[in-house]
């Protein structure tokens, strides 16, 4: 066998360390080629790509912080909105319960007002037919007086009841 | 061994050589299972590191594994469509950084100085069983696709547009892997051997476009397959509208 047999011992395990038999010299070049100029292609790709990356998390962040402060904004907004509309509501009821104690009032006093009324009627009727039949019943009585009137008084008849008369003046 | 009749004293050159495993009663590659662990290791340790400690603002290797999540998505995205594609994004990345890894690892890493008792280190894919392996999976994971998200419905999909198709689309299912694995198979363990040969003729120099070549054809055939991966899976998925 030839030289690069013998260093390269058959039937084990080992270095076998024959630049030419293991092309080691065109290895060697073909490696650094490999790392003169894949670093340049391959790094700018991904410095590219990292760039790129960089750029819309930062232009994310920016949205973020943007959305957040409007949101703040909205929130605050929202929360004024909310205490207006919470004023207004509890001026609202006030404003209704006025309104209906008033009314309640006010229906109150026309309810008294109209019995008062009603009953003030109600008297002064009852005191003008009292009054108008106490007239009818006087002017009954002395027509009828008048009407037996005559036959029923002579002369003592007369001095009884003028002295009956003047003797009821003298009790009163 | 089959020592080329060339006695140069420069490299020598050997094919179909393998470190045996007897493993119950399977001889499988054990220089292929070496370097998949270099691989599998390699990249876990990538994405260890570059996960550990994530922050908003991506630097360094996160940034770098962003970068590759972002193209293996948008792969995905436009394969398999929008619908299906998260289920299948970690097979598809997978199979992407996994090919993608063993190709410029094989290309790359100094395997040879690490003498084997009997064959020697180099890409995983370089091996058709590797390849068969990573094509299969595909071919069950299309199936697997098709008929967890249509049913037996699934199987409409080989009478479209008409069932003059049934035949093609059998062959189909078989051609699918083989031309996966054997396209990735053949580019990569070409690719070795046309380093190797030139490396043997004319050890300086003259290998050096090859290989540059080589590192080019590599990261194409890993695109190439998640890509044909994740568009068999969509083709599976897709519903036909009537």
């Amino acid at each position: 066998m030839n030289f690069p047999t013998i260093l390269a011992s058959h039937g084990a395990f080992g270095l076998n360390l024959n630049p030419f038999e293991t092309n080691i010299i065109n290895l060697a070049i073909v490696i650094f080629a490999l790392y003169k100029f894949l670093p340049n292609f391959l790094g700018g790709i991904l410095e590219r790509r990292r760039a790129a990356i960089l750029t819309e998390l930062t232009d994310a962040e920016t949205r973020l912080a943007a959305a957040s402060e409007s949101l703040a904004q909205a929130q605050q907004g929202l929360a004024e909105a909310q205490k207006k509309a919470e004023q207004i509501r509890a001026d609202g009821k006030a404003r209704a319960q006025a309104i209906r104690l008033e009314n309640e009032k006010r229906t109150i006093e026309e309810m008294a007002r109209l019995k008062q009324g009603s009953a003030a009627d109600l008297q002064s009727e009852a005191a003008r037919v009292t009054n108008q039949l106490r007239r009818e019943a006087a002017r009954l009585a002395i027509e009828k007086a008048l009407a037996s009137l005559p036959g029923k008084l002579d002369a003592d008849g007369q001095a009884q009841l003028l002295n009956q008369s003047i003797q009821n003046l003298g009790n009163a | 061994m089959v020592p080329l009749p060339l006695a140069l004293p420069f490299a020598e050159l050997e094919v179909g050589q393998h470190l045996y495993w007897q493993l119950g009663n399977l001889k499988i590659h054990g220089q292929v299972f070496l370097s998949s662990w270099v691989v599998i290791g390699a990249l876990l340790a990538l994405v260890v590191v570059g996960t550990r400690k994530l922050e908003r603002d991506p630097r360094g290797v996160q940034n770098l594994l962003e970068f590759l999540w972002d193209y293996i998505r948008d792969m995905a995205r436009e394969q398999i469509g929008e619908k299906a594609y998260r289920d299948w994004l970690p097979f598809i990345g997978t199979l992407f950084l996994f090919i993608f890894v063993s190709n410029w690892g094989g290309a790359l890493v100094p395997w040879k100085l690490i003498h084997l008792p009997s064959g020697e280190l180099g890409a995983p894919t370089a091996d058709i069983n590797t390849t068969v392996a990573l094509a299969l999976l595909v071919s069950l994971a299309y199936f697997y696709a098709g008929l967890s998200r249509k049913g037996f419905r699934y199987f409409e999909y080989y009478v479209e547009p008409t069932p003059i198709m049934v035949p093609f689309k059998i062959v189909e299912d078989f051609t699918k892997p083989l031309s996966l694995s054997f396209r990735l198979f053949g580019n990569i363990l070409a690719d070795e051997l046309v380093v190797a040969v030139l490396a043997f003729l004319v050890p300086l120099v003259v290998p050096l476009p090859a290989m540059f070549l080589g590192l080019f054809t590599s990261a194409i055939q890993a695109l190439i397959f998640a890509t044909l991966a994740a568009y068999y899976i969509g083709e599976a998925v897709h519903e036909s509208h009537h």
